[in-house]
């Protein structure tokens, strides 16, 4: 399928009953998706059942979805009420789960056998105290820093996608920013970069 | 070189690219000659260096989940498997239902007519028996017993006179009548009228 198609246009081919036009649209979104949750609740599993759940509500309201907004500010927002509820429901502290990190550690040393493991191992080290430092920051703090750094939002579409003013969504982002620089203080002062 | 009054929140849009391009331009500009700015804008940007970093590797590191697209229509097609058993025992009966309303409204009218009259009989019950008359009837077989009470004490009272006046009779059967009369009217005006005859005879003899 012709990936210059409009996402919009992909969803008019979908309500008038081609799947393969869903299937093209899950392709375009379910890594940036997925990627999103998984920074939002840090768990591969819960991060999979939540791309899952975004991805099935999508597939239902669907075919009664009118382009009041772009369809990847309307999948967003699903995906943030979802990531919202999470945390909601279990009220819980993001949880780094070892085996991913392992995974990852086994990953990088099998790539490039002439690099140092015990730099990676301290790579490693700081990006989970730097992950960990992300996490400190308020719900809202955390989602709008995501949303515009890693989904390349605009804030305009950031602050449709939270339903909030583009005011209040800068006020985030500079409240995120300010208290990353606090956190990472240490680690930039160490010239660990 | 005077003191710069620009925010932090100015040096974050920068680093964003949030900046309006005309304000973009003159930051730059200004940037230039402002240590101050420069090194927010420097700070920044290595904050955002770090978390690019550590974001970055979490995630272009870890697979995509398996099959994400099979599960999801497995689940879409177990929805829909739920779904029109709920249509089919509810929406479609409902529907059938108001069609044949249509074709057969003389029927369903007749229908309906019977159902009300039915729910009628059953919630007020019209052939009950009602004993609505019983109570008066009751009160007017009461007042005919006392009239005929009052019927009796006076015959037995006038009988008793008749005795005493026509036939001259024996006083003592006269006092013995006119005592069962008394004890029949007891709580009647008949007992002081035979108490009184009762004296009279008492005084005769």
């Amino acid at each position: 399928m012709d990936k210059l198609i409009d996402d919009e246009i992909l969803v008019k081919q979908f309500q008038s009953g081609s799947q393969r036009a869903f299937d093209e649209l899950m392709k375009r979104y379910e890594r940036k998706i997925f990627g999103y949750l998984l920074r939002s609740v840090r768990n591969y599993e819960d991060a999979e059942e939540l791309t899952l759940e975004v991805f099935f509500k999508a597939y239902r309201a669907l075919s009664s979805w009118e382009p009041k907004a772009k369809f990847s500010t309307w999948l967003y927002t699903i995906a943030s009420n979802l990531s919202i509820d999470f945390h909601r429901s279990k009220n819980r502290q993001p949880v780094y789960v070892l085996e991913d990190e392992e995974v990852l550690e086994t990953k990088l040393v099998a790539k490039d056998l002439s690099s140092n493991p015990e730099k990676q191992v301290e790579d490693m080290e700081r990006g989970r105290i730097i992950r960990e430092a992300v996490d400190e920051l308020s719900s809202k703090q955390k989602e709008v820093f995501m949303l515009t750094r890693y989904e390349g939002l605009p804030i305009r579409e950031v602050a449709e996608t939270l339903g909030m003013a583009e005011g209040t969504v800068k006020i985030h982002l500079h409240r995120a920013m300010k208290k990353l620089q606090t956190l990472l203080r240490p680690l930039m002062e160490n010239n660990e970069i | 070189m005077p003191k710069c009054n620009i925010s932090e929140a100015h040096a974050i849009d920068y680093v964003f690219g949030e900046l309006e391009p005309s304000k973009m331009d003159d930051y730059k500009v200004h940037l230039m000659s402002c240590n101050k700015c420069i090194r927010m804008v420097n700070s920044y940007k290595r904050v955002l260096h770090l978390v690019d970093d550590a974001e970055g590797v979490y995630a272009h590191n870890l697979s995509m989940p398996r099959n994400l697209k099979t599960r999801l229509y497995r689940r879409v097609a177990a929805e829909r498997a739920v779904e029109p058993a709920i249509h089919s025992n509810f929406f479609s009966q409902f529907s059938h239902l108001l069609s044949l309303v249509n074709k057969q409204k003389a029927a369903v009218f007749s229908l309906f007519i019977v159902a009300v009259i039915g729910v009628t009989f059953l919630l007020t019950d019209p052939f009950q028996y009602v004993p609505t008359y019983k109570e008066n009837g009751t009160d007017s077989a009461h007042v005919k017993i006392q009239e005929y009470r009052h019927q009796e004490i006076q015959r037995n009272m006038e009988d008793a006179l008749r005795n005493q006046h026509l036939r001259n009779s024996d006083k003592w059967d006269r006092v013995s009548q006119l005592n069962r009369v008394k004890d029949q009217a007891h709580g009647t005006d008949w007992a002081n009228v035979a108490h009184q005859h009762l004296k009279s005879v008492h005084s005769e003899l």
